[in-house]
């Protein structure tokens, strides 16, 4: 009963010549959920995406919204970010706005409305005449997320949104990503950016070489996949080389105040303060956490989420 | 892509057409081209008024042998008089006449005063046994040119007044009508076996118009080309991809390009058929009346515009769709060329066909092309000029032609639904053809 409400991705395969592009990668998402889509260049988030939207057929497999197949819903169902960003270079940023939800069956008056809405709310109205090749980068993403979203879209598929963001402009994206999952609608974004995921997205998904490495809420899979973690600061120690030395336990990260340190499964994370106060160090912090996603992910996929990408499947899929 | 609710063609093909076009119109590159392709447009239809004056300029010497020298001489009398006839009002001793006729001791004596360049052709009367005059023509002139057609009215006349002559009271002969035969005496020039009964400015007309159908076929063909694959380098692709079906988005494209360049024709073509239009009236005014038996100007007719329009646009959306494929295969509007080549050998080979297929308009091979669909464009164009053709197969032509667009919309979806993903590849015919055939293949 729960699939006729969610949007299910189902067993997706997909084959460009010899290369596995998804090999039954299937997950589901809630309508009005925040939705999380990780993995590296290349792991094939760009493909599931093409997917969704059926402008890439599947090998094999199944996309269903509400209960019905992707193939058979209207266009408009779905808004979406390309990973590469594209306006058309001349064309002021009111009509192209105008123009794209105009191909999405919104009449142009109220597209007219909605978008300067959307570059009110963006803080860019002086741009609505300006032409997208005069715009800055940042600039340029906030009209392409506002074109995928002009269109009032039921779930939107957003390929690295926050990429090349100041913090300023993440926080209003944000607030924007959460307006419209309060307003019912669903989001599923990927970015490289684990904080963001962590904060703003109540699922995830990884993928890694075309297959589904973990799903699920990500405070289940924080504390599912990684080893918990503690961050500890003592007074007048930085090092900390005694912590390390314990069995179990290791340095993950290290910042200016504070020392992150994982911890084996099999050892108690109460240990390393009782270490700590037999040794009579001043402790200022110590915190018992999930690991981060990050390190989830280093550990589920065995590198860094930005690192690069499979060579192999650059040539036909670089956006993935 | 079927199956979504809103994957039929409007409105979606509408408002990208409308962008399209209003790109292009107001492109600053669109306005310079048309106005100079307006200009030399202009001064191609003046062209014929400028031919008409310098032919004026000329004096072309006919040397007339006959075997009788009353005979030669009374010819002459009458057809310089035909040929040079006095404007009003004019004094005859001012007038230089265009044609001067001498008369020759015989033809072998004129064939080598024509050889040596003091004349330009020889006009040799013989006379049958009733007095009956018949001619042949030596010169390079062709059956279309003015000046044979001229001699052949003035010749005419002239059997009429040697007849009436002749005629003793009643039951003389029956008037006996001259032959006129023409004679080239220099087979190294080509003298093209055109039926005379059409008009050689049609020849003329032809050429142009068919030269025009594939200039623009081949321009706007690249024009749609380069716009698919802008979309692309621009990404912009993506998200239209996303919104429209590869149908919608096709359709839209090509009529969008097509009207902007039925706009730059129109442009173009208005002013250059207006003068065309007033050419009578404008060669009065420039260079004074008409000779009689002047060949006209330019044969341009209601049908043969709608031919024209007809096979333009058609012509037009099968080009198009295919330059849209081979536009959506490319990473790079730099990269069209390698694309473009093969389809502009396949125009090409269609006006080529055309070109030479006005010298034998009515033969089997021209025939077949002019219902070929990549080539009817241009072959049956020719025909509908210079040909006898029916209307039956205007019709099938015309049907055929239509198919084909539909056909080649299909398989252009197809390769462009695919092809507008693909980064990266190698831009080659091989591409073209292993999407076309498996489009969802890597």
């Amino acid at each position: 009963m729960l699939d006729r409400m969610t949007l299910v991705i189902d067993r997706l395969s997909k084959r460009y010549g010899d290369v596995v592009a998804l090999d039954e990668v299937g997950f589901s998402v809630a309508p009005g959920e925040i939705f999380g889509f990780l993995g590296a260049n290349g792991a094939g988030k760009t493909t599931t995406m093409r997917i969704v939207l059926d402008i890439l057929r599947a090998d094999s497999g199944t996309v269903t919204w509400r209960g019905r197949p992707s193939t058979e819903l209207p266009r408009r169902t779905f808004g979406y970010l390309p990973e590469e960003r594209g306006l058309y270079p001349r064309m002021r940023v009111l009509d192209q706005l105008v123009f794209f939800a105009g191909l999405y069956g919104v009449p142009q008056l109220e597209a007219r409305r909605d978008a300067l809405d959307w570059l009110e709310r963006f803080r860019v109205t002086d741009l609505a005449g300006r032409r997208a090749d005069e715009l800055s980068k940042g600039n340029q993403q906030k009209i392409q997320f506002i074109a995928a979203v002009l269109h009032d879209p039921e779930v939107v598929l957003m390929d690295e949104p926050f990429t090349g963001l100041d913090p300023v402009n993440v926080a209003l994206l944000r607030a924007a990503f959460l307006e419209l999952a309060a307003r019912g609608r669903t989001l599923i974004f990927s970015t490289h950016q684990m904080e963001v995921v962590e904060s703003l997205a109540a699922s995830i998904a990884i993928i890694d070489h075309g297959r589904l490495v973990t799903g699920g809420s990500t405070r289940e899979v924080r504390r599912r996949a990684g080893r918990p973690v503690v961050r500890l600061a003592v007074d007048g120690d930085v090092e900390l080389a005694w912590a390390v030395d314990l069995p179990g336990v290791r340095a993950s990260r290290r910042s200016a105040d504070v020392t992150e340190l994982t911890v084996s499964p099999g050892t108690d994370p109460q240990s390393i303060l009782h270490a700590a106060l037999a040794r009579g160090a001043v402790v200022t912090c110590f915190e018992i956490a999930d690991a981060s996603l990050e390190d989830v992910f280093i550990e589920l996929v065995g590198r860094p989420s930005t690192s690069a990408p499979a060579a192999s499947r650059q040539a036909v899929e670089p956006a993935a | 892509m079927s199956g979504h609710p809103d994957s039929g063609l409007l409105p979606n093909a509408r408002l990208i057409a409308r962008r399209e076009y209003v790109e292009k119109i107001r492109s600053r590159a669109f306005a310079v081209a048309t106005a100079i392709l307006m200009a030399v447009a202009v001064g191609a239809a003046l062209v014929p008024i400028g031919l008409r004056a310098l032919d004026r300029e000329q004096t072309t010497r006919i040397g007339v042998t006959s075997p009788s020298a009353g005979v030669t001489g009374r010819v002459i009398d009458l057809v310089s008089q035909y040929l040079n006839p006095m404007p009003p009002g004019a004094d005859p001793a001012t007038v230089r006449p265009h044609y001067i006729l001498r008369s020759e001791p015989n033809l072998a004596t004129g064939l080598v005063d024509v050889d040596a360049g003091r004349l330009d052709s020889v006009l040799e009367v013989s006379i049958g046994s009733t007095g009956a005059l018949d001619f042949t023509f030596h010169g390079n002139d062709g059956p279309t040119s003015a000046t044979i057609q001229r001699l052949q009215v003035a010749t005419f006349g002239a059997a009429v007044v040697e007849y009436s002559q002749n005629l003793q009271g009643s039951g003389g002969p029956a008037f006996h009508v001259p032959s006129f035969v023409l004679q080239p005496t220099d087979l190294g020039s080509s003298v093209a076996p055109v039926d005379p009964a059409v008009a050689g400015s049609r020849t003329l007309l032809a050429s142009i118009l068919v030269v025009l159908i594939f200039i623009t076929l081949t321009v706007y063909g690249m024009w749609v080309a380069t716009s698919v694959a802008s979309e692309k380098a621009s990404r912009v692709m993506e998200l239209l991809i996303s919104a429209g079906t590869p149908r919608q988005l096709l359709v839209g494209k090509v009529v969008g390009v097509g009207a902007a360049g039925l706009t730059q024709y129109l442009a173009i073509l208005l002013p250059a058929t207006l003068v065309l239009a007033l050419q009578d009236p404008l060669a009065t005014a420039l260079i004074g009346p008409a000779d009689p038996g002047e060949a006209p100007l330019i044969g341009l007719t209601l049908p043969i515009l709608l031919a024209f329009g007809a096979f333009f646009v058609l012509g037009f959306l099968l080009y198009a769709f295919v330059y849209a494929a081979a536009g959506s295969l490319v990473s790079r509007p730099e990269d069209i060329q390698q694309l473009a080549m093969p389809l502009s050998f396949v125009s090409m080979a269609g006006y080529f066909a055309a070109i030479f297929g006005m010298t034998a308009i009515n033969s089997r091979v021209v025939e077949v092309l002019s219902f070929v669909p990549f080539f009817s464009p241009y072959v049956m164009l020719a025909r509908v000029m210079l040909g006898h053709v029916d209307a039956w197969e205007i019709a099938l032509s015309l049907g055929l032609l239509v198919a084909a667009i539909g056909a080649s919309m299909w398989i252009a979806a197809r390769i462009y639904g695919a092809g507008v993903l693909l980064y990266g590849q190698r831009p080659g015919f091989r591409t073209f053809l292993r999407v076309a055939i498996r489009p969802g293949g890597g």
